[in-house]
């Protein structure tokens, strides 16, 4: 259990290593060709892991929904984002406010598709970020 | 090597909000590609997309390169990194800890590991230090995501 939690705690930190890393290629290059070497070179690590391991291609992938292969297109986009604002409004600021916005649309996805939830919850939960967002606005640089 | 300044723009924040609301857009699509095919293909696939979508964005845009000189080269692995959190959460996904658990743990890792980078100016970024409102808006703001990460969904 000790080792799980801690592999998830290890997950957290390279999904911020990685977007400081970006940061600093976008700094010297562009948001979006830090982007694309964040995908490339992440290409290319797991077509090796996968060769390496095996069962790429089990299961039945083809019959996944059409939309479902849309991930990589809104990937860009957000790796672009990450790289961009992370000099600009610090990591754990860029961090705390994907946070904000991932969970906050969470709901809104949620509900859209019908997802079975607690309403006040939601709405607690929905009401406590907003109020965080309002406060780190009110920083001064 | 010069920087931007820091900003606290709102612009910059109603960017970094909406990124939030492409991440959500990206667990669904990979998420439900994890349900038909494998996770390694589940990662694969938007890596291998965004790659291609990457090239036409650039062809479009055709972005400046900030500075002529070349950057050293540890700055191309960030890819890496990210590839391994795929991995490390899925394997956590299928432990006591579920999705739930996975989700906490990793905010409070990468909260934490932000803010040393941050107060540190880890790899070239600038310094910013933590002032008391930022860990005003932080408690406030992880307080919600627990709520809604263990209470918000009956799953």
């Amino acid at each position: 259990m000790i080792w799980f939690a801690t592999l998830a705690i290890l997950a957290g930190v390279l999904v911020s290593l990685s977007r400081q890393i970006n940061g600093r290629l976008a700094l010297s290059t562009s948001a979006m060709e830090s982007s694309f070497w964040n995908h490339l070179v992440g290409l290319v690590f797991i077509t090796c892991v996968a060769l390496a391991v095996g069962g790429l291609f089990a299961g039945t992938p083809a019959a996944a929904p059409w939309w479902a292969y849309l991930g990589g297109i809104v990937g860009v986009v957000f790796i672009a984002a990450g790289s961009w604002l992370i000099a600009r409004i610090g990591a754990a600021q860029t961090a705390l406010l994907i946070i904000a916005g991932q969970m906050i649309s969470g709901v809104v996805l949620d509900i859209i598709m019908g997802a079975p939830g607690n309403l006040w919850a939601r709405a607690l939960g929905v009401a406590l970020i907003l109020a965080g967002m309002w406060v780190a606005q009110g920083r001064k640089v | 090597m010069s920087q931007p300044e820091l900003s606290n723009h709102p612009l910059h924040f109603a960017a970094a909000f909406g990124a939030g609301g492409l991440l959500s857009l990206m667990v669904l699509f990979n998420g439900t590609l994890a349900a038909y095919g494998s996770l390694f293909f589940a990662s694969w696939v938007p890596h291998l997309t965004g790659t291609f979508a990457a090239i036409l964005f650039l062809l479009v845009l055709r972005p400046k390169r900030a500075q002529i000189a070349r950057p050293p080269l540890w700055v191309y692995l960030g890819g890496v990194s990210g590839a391994v959190t795929v991995m490390l959460t899925s394997a956590t996904m299928n432990s006591a800890l579920a999705l739930s658990g996975t989700i906490a743990l990793g905010l409070a890792g990468q909260m934490a590991f932000s803010l040393l980078a941050d107060i540190r100016g880890l790899f070239g970024l600038p310094q910013r230090m933590p002032v008391r409102r930022d860990f005003v808006a932080l408690g406030l703001i992880i307080a919600g995501s627990l709520i809604l990460i263990f209470f918000g969904s009956s799953t």
